[in-house]
């Protein structure tokens, strides 16, 4: 999450939200967010409700305690999608900028 | 029914963020990309 909020302007500037899923309570997040200075979008979702609905519905998201990433485009189409090894495991922000570049492009093409 | 990944469409949802404002994916359709990250855990 540091490399996320260090790197949030790079994302912004790529007319780019950020938006994390945790299954925390309410509370917890919200003191985290706070605390740590995040300046990205913090849903809580105890009721793991986003999770099992991506899971059910379209396989998104494997099951498991593993984090996941993925990058939806603005006509709301997953475009990628990367799957933690462990807890840590999210892919370097300059992979997913690349991608953003990529979706960019394609809309000035 | 496997999908491509290049055609499958985000699932719509909604929830109330940390400092209270509702928030819909959908909401950022036509304006944003989204970079939507699960986090399994407190970060």
């Amino acid at each position: 999450m540091a490399q996320l909020r260090q790197d949030y302007e790079e994302f912004v500037a790529r007319r780019a939200e950020v938006v994390v899923v945790g299954p925390d309570s309410e509370s917890a997040l919200r003191d985290y967010r706070r605390k740590e200075n995040l300046p990205f979008v913090v849903l809580p979702d105890p009721a793991h409700t986003v999770a099992k609905r991506y899971g059910q519905q379209v396989n998104l998201l494997k099951a498991g305690r593993l984090p996941a990433m993925m990058v939806i485009d603005k006509q709301g189409l997953v475009r990628y999608q990367h799957y933690g090894s462990s807890m840590q495991d999210i892919p370097p922000s300059k992979e997913i900028l690349a991608i953003l570049d990529g979706l960019n492009r394609e809309e000035v093409a | 029914m496997p999908l491509k990944l290049d055609s499958t469409e985000a699932p719509d949802f909604a929830l109330t963020d940390t400092e209270g404002n509702r928030v819909q994916l959908s909401q950022y359709r036509g304006k944003k990309h989204v970079v939507l990250v699960f986090n399994r855990g407190l970060f």
